[in-house]
């Protein structure tokens, strides 16, 4: 193609068409949007909120009334919440201190603790029971030496803890990190350069402030440990956590023996998660 | 004291290299440099906080390299104050305080007494500084360490901050190092200046003297000098007319002709022969109608470009056959002198008013 400019001539204006509107300034278009937006969250929450509404809509009542009179329920409940209790301790006091290097300190082998820290998190949790079978086992060296000083971790509560803590204590860390971090670590340094030492300035600024964070790092890790099964089931069947005895239930009764346990197990782990929601709203107020 | 030999330390992205200097007992330090030169990461050195990967850090005559912050009898006040959220005001000013009546003392001398109960997150910006500054002093330390503590405070607050805290210096006599950006500030503080660039000193000395002689064409830049040329210095054994107008001490120095691009001036200087920066603060250049008869040896006529009022003075372009000088004068001269853009004027400047790097 050429032009050819002629003398004289004037040159034609150039129209300018409007650029077409982007469709999401179209109000039609938006309205659409917003209705299919709206309608694939509202399958998603019904999707995650129908099969736990049904379970307690099912078996909740039954379960609370059940209470008095099952006693191998009772049982279980109390345990479930005894030994992930205990394991939440045990994460807390190890923990903190690895949650804390990796959020303030760089150290050759830093990446590598973390990415021990997450294992857990990927490993299949019936393959996590069997490795710490491998370990623990009465047959293995640290197991055999337990077991020679009167610890038996197989088939004992000792056996969920240590499965509670192996699935659970990661999530502990991670969200402990995370409260470290959030923590100017400038705060540390004046209460240093005020006469504190190390642990006294993590004593007396740190923790306070990261206090909200690493109970909401707890709770998670107790909800965790609670619904646990997979590595329990390998490491202690008996005696039975809810979580076990749901599923021996349901393998030797069927489905309607196994609701109120079921849906007990549920509401035990929706009490740390709605204080858990309250903890949050709190430090959104203060903040 | 403070005292810094060859230190190098390294925090996150900021290094420091091979930092060199001492702020003399009872002495008023400042550095100065530009976002990211290194200046946090100093103090931080100085307090312990950062590690040392080599050198030495003497505080009050001691080697204190190696010695935890808690025991370097020191306090820090950052630009942002970092009180501490879950206490309250007076909780923080006791924080470390060195007894109760010393912290009442600084909280009443800060004005923050008044604040004692209430939590931290309920002061303004201002007040937190006050509160940071109180605590810090509270301690009674030997050396203050002050990360731009002034920058964020009102004019109001800012002079009340800065008074407060020179007369408890003059009282007490720790010694001090400011961080600044505000040269002004430097300027009426300290005893000592010291240029930092990306962890680097890369000048220190009387500040007016800094100010005055900057060591390169970066820190006159960055020191506000609006009159900075590149060209070429050229030793030159004829004095010019009126040289004999030069002060006592300037004929210990070589009279220099200096070439830019468009202009040759006088100035006097050591220098080797050779390219070089010229700086000419813009207070030492004067404006007249005409060539004026005296000790000024450098005169050029030009057109006014731009009048920039600023204060008390105004800051007036003059271009010169394609090279912009900068003259700062009183809006009493603008006024008498009829100085309006476009204007032809005669700028000039002594050889002594150059100052060649």
């Amino acid at each position: 193609m050429s032009f050819t400019v002629q003398p004289g001539a004037e040159p034609a204006p150039i129209r300018l068409e409007p650029s077409p509107e982007p469709w999401r300034a179209n109000p039609a278009h938006r309205a659409v949007l917003a209705i299919v937006v709206g309608l694939l969250s509202s399958l998603f929450l019904l999707f995650i909120l129908a099969p736990v509404v049904g379970l307690v809509a099912s078996g909740g009542a039954r379960g609370v009334t059940s209470l008095t009179a099952d006693q191998e329920l009772r049982a279980s409940l109390a345990l479930t919440a005894i030994t992930a209790t205990v394991a939440t301790m045990l994460g807390m006091l190890g923990g903190t201190p690895i949650a804390y290097l990796l959020a303030r300190r760089a150290f050759p082998g830093r990446a590598l603790v973390a990415a021990l820290m997450d294992l857990p998190l990927v490993i299949p949790h019936p393959v996590a029971g069997i490795a710490l079978l491998l370990v623990l086992g009465r047959g293995s060296t640290v197991g055999g030496a337990l077991y020679a000083a009167g610890l038996r971790v197989v088939g004992s509560p000792v056996g969920i803890v240590c499965a509670m803590l192996f699935v659970s204590a990661p999530l502990y860390v991670s969200a402990a990190r995370e409260a470290f971090a959030r923590v100017d670590a400038r705060y540390e340094s004046v209460a240093r350069t005020l006469g504190d030492d190390a642990w006294r300035a993590f004593r007396r600024v740190t923790l306070p402030l990261s206090a909200r964070g690493l109970t909401a790092a707890a709770v998670v890790m107790w909800a965790r440990a609670v619904s646990e099964f997979g590595a329990i089931v390998i490491l202690t069947y008996n005696p039975k956590v809810v979580s076990v005895l749901s599923y021996d239930r349901f393998t030797s009764y069927g489905l309607s023996e196994t609701l109120p346990a079921a849906a007990l197990l549920v509401l035990l782990a929706l009490i740390p998660l709605a204080a858990l929601r309250a903890l949050r709203a709190g430090e959104a107020r203060v903040r | 004291m403070i005292g810094l030999q060859l230190v190098n330390a390294r925090a996150g992205e900021f290094r420091l290299h091979d930092v060199t200097f001492e702020v003399p007992q009872g002495s008023y330090g400042v550095v100065i440099g530009p976002a990211g030169s290194g200046k946090t990461t100093l103090l931080e050195t100085i307090a312990g906080v950062v590690p040392v990967v080599s050198g030495k850090v003497m505080l009050g005559g001691e080697d204190l390299t190696h010695v935890p912050p808690e025991r370097r009898r020191l306090g820090i006040v950052y630009q942002h104050a970092y009180l501490f959220p879950h206490l309250t005001v007076r909780e923080n000013v006791e924080y470390g305080a060195a007894s109760k009546l010393a912290a009442g003392d600084v909280s009443e001398r800060f004005e923050v007494d008044a604040l004692a109960g209430r939590p931290v997150a309920s002061l303004s910006g201002g007040e937190r500084q006050l509160v940071a500054i109180a605590r810090a002093l509270a301690r009674r330390p030997e050396v203050l360490l002050l990360d731009e503590p002034f920058s964020a405070l009102d004019p109001r607050t800012r002079t009340f901050a800065r008074r407060q805290l020179r007369a408890l210096y003059y009282e007490r006599r720790f010694t001090v190092l400011q961080v600044t950006h505000d040269f002004g500030e430097a300027g009426l503080l300290g005893d000592v200046a010291i240029m930092l660039d990306r962890g680097k000193v890369v000048q220190k000395g009387d500040p007016q003297e800094v100010f005055r002689k900057p060591a390169s064409a970066y820190i006159a830049d960055f020191l506000g000098a609006e009159n900075v040329f590149a060209g070429t210095a050229r030793p030159i054994r004829a004095e010019p007319p009126d040289w004999g107008h030069a002060s006592d001490s300037a004929f210990a120095q070589l009279p220099v002709a200096f070439t830019t691009d468009t202009l040759t001036f006088y100035a006097l200087g050591d220098v080797v022969p050779g390219p070089a920066h010229a700086v000419i603060r813009a207070e030492e250049v004067s404006l007249s109608a005409e060539p004026a008869m005296s000790s000024v040896q450098n005169q050029f006529r030009g057109r006014i470009v731009e009048i920039l009022p600023n204060g008390a003075l105004s800051r007036v372009t003059v271009d010169v056959s394609g090279t912009p000088i900068v003259a700062a004068v009183t809006a009493r001269s603008v006024r008498e002198l009829g100085l309006v853009v476009g204007k032809e004027i005669v700028a000039g400047f002594k050889a002594t008013a150059v100052h060649l790097c």
